[in-house]
């Protein structure tokens, strides 16, 4: 995994949720073109770690997709942070990924 | 006879006619809110001072109407290396290809050197700050151009505000329909920019499938530039259309002259998917830049963001100097009926007429 963290990184709360390690997911993923007004979809197949960061007050959840099978072309991590509502369970495609603990 | 065009998206916003304008530009969005259409400004490059402002300027010439601002939310965020290392990785081969490219087509350097330090890293921080505006100033609509907005929901709906996600596949909307997302956008292949790979004409069904029975209203997006598009995806089931390369030519856009004549001319065959500007795949205009990297003699493309590093200068070399030859810009594949420099009021107007017409030949 690349891993220089940003002197920009802002505030979160870390934590690690057991009951998705090793969770097979895939995030229909994106983010902000850099240098542009445009979004880039990307999406990612891999296995979620369990760990977490909550970002602002609502909580924004994301999780660490890890062990990627499926990336961009070109994408340059082993390992990408994903929001919560963007990630599926591969085992039940449909499910937020929340609930893919209770479906095992 | 209730009008055709009446939907329950009109109902929703108080709008006259179900067309969403996306631009990113303030006397656009104006323009077409006070001809009764609807506007979402796109504000994802600006500070949260300069979306305040901007919210401000519109609101003071919109009479209480309604408008949305969209942010490009992200869901998936690579860990970064730093600017100065992401610099040191570009190949030496790469770099000579574009100097060479520089030369041969005489490519001016910019102005302002583009900002590069500030593309890295600042993801979520960026979104939170930005998002702290829209609730402020409670924006009638927000409207997510990327990642979903369902954990902002409950605190939008206390606001009173509206929260519209941008959807590319039928279980984005199925998560975003179930989290309480209030109008869906199903963006089919055919749009600018990046997209997902599924055409107009099969997301849009399948997101009004998805939606039915729920009284969320689907707005269909990806190439949609006339009446006969409007027709068709109300046909399709939608409640509307989200439109946008439909207004980069129109009189009030800010976008230069010399790229309105370039978009003008183009044709659908003129935009080109290609990762060249940027490492990811996306829909823009066709230039010289993609000429060369599509030729037998070009290097490997880069990974993002080297390779947008990469060809950084070249676009906004051609902007300072206002390069119609050189210049790319975002574009959909509906680009080929954008043909005239009109205001944006008869834009929207000749819309609705030629939808109008569609449907009185159908009912004939």
């Amino acid at each position: 995994m690349s891993s220089t963290a940003s002197p920009h990184e802002p505030a979160f709360r870390s934590g690690f949720e057991p009951a998705l390690c090793g969770v097979e997911a895939e995030c229909d993923g994106g983010r902000p073109l850099a240098g542009t007004h445009l979004a880039g979809r990307q999406a990612f197949s891999g296995r979620l770690t369990g760990h977490y960061r909550d970002y602002g007050p609502y909580p924004w959840r994301w999780y660490l997709l890890d062990s990627l099978t499926r990336k961009p072309d070109g994408f340059a991590a082993s390992a990408v942070w994903c929001d919560a509502e963007s990630l599926y369970p591969v085992a039940a495609p449909g499910r937020p990924i929340e609930q893919s603990c209770r479906t095992e | 006879m209730d009008s055709p065009l009446h939907t329950q998206l009109c109902d929703k916003l108080g709008i006259e006619y179900p067309v969403v304008a996306f631009t990113h530009c303030k006397d656009v969005a104006v323009a077409v809110i006070n001809a009764g259409g609807f506007a979402v400004l796109g504000e994802a490059l600006h500070t949260p001072d300069q979306i305040a402002a901007d919210i401000r300027w519109i609101r003071e010439r919109i009479d209480g109407k309604p408008f949305g601002i969209d942010l490009v939310l992200p869901s998936s965020v690579p860990e970064e290396k730093t600017v100065d290392e992401l610099l040191a990785m570009i190949p030496q081969a790469q770099r000579d290809f574009e100097q060479q490219i520089k030369r041969k087509y005489d490519v001016p350097a910019p102005k302002i050197a583009p900002d590069i330090h500030h593309w890295g890293g600042l993801d979520q921080k960026r979104a939170l700050d930005q998002l702290e505006v829209i609730f402020d100033e409670r924006v009638p609509v927000f409207a997510s151009g990327l990642g979903s907005p369902a954990f902002l929901l409950e605190r939008a709906h206390q606001l009173g505000m509206q929260v519209w996600g941008l959807v590319g596949k039928p279980r984005q909307a199925r998560r975003q329909i179930e989290a309480g997302t209030d109008v869906i956008i199903a963006q089919g292949y055919d749009a600018a920019g990046h997209t997902g790979n599924i055409g107009t004409f099969s997301i849009v069904p399948q997101v009004v499938d998805a939606a039915r029975g729920t009284g969320i209203p689907v707005i269909a997006a990806g190439g949609v530039t006339t009446g006969r598009h409007l027709a068709a995806a109300l046909a399709l089931g939608a409640d509307g259309v989200w439109t946008g390369s439909l207004w980069l030519t129109s009189r009030e856009s800010d976008v230069n002259m010399p790229l309105k004549e370039r978009l003008l001319e183009a044709e659908t065959e003129d935009t080109m998917y290609s990762n060249c500007i940027s490492g990811y795949t996306m829909r823009t205009t066709r230039c010289p830049w993609h000429d060369e990297w599509m030729s037998e003699a070009a290097p490997e493309v880069l990974k993002p963001p080297l390779q947008m590093i990469l060809s950084s200068d070249y676009i906004q070399g051609s902007l300072d100097y206002q390069r119609k030859d050189l210049m790319t810009e975002a574009a959909g594949q509906g680009i080929h009926y954008v043909t005239e420099m009109k205001p944006a009021r008869q834009i929207l107007s000749d819309i609705v007429e030629e939808a109008l017409d569609v449907f009185d030949r159908f009912s004939a």
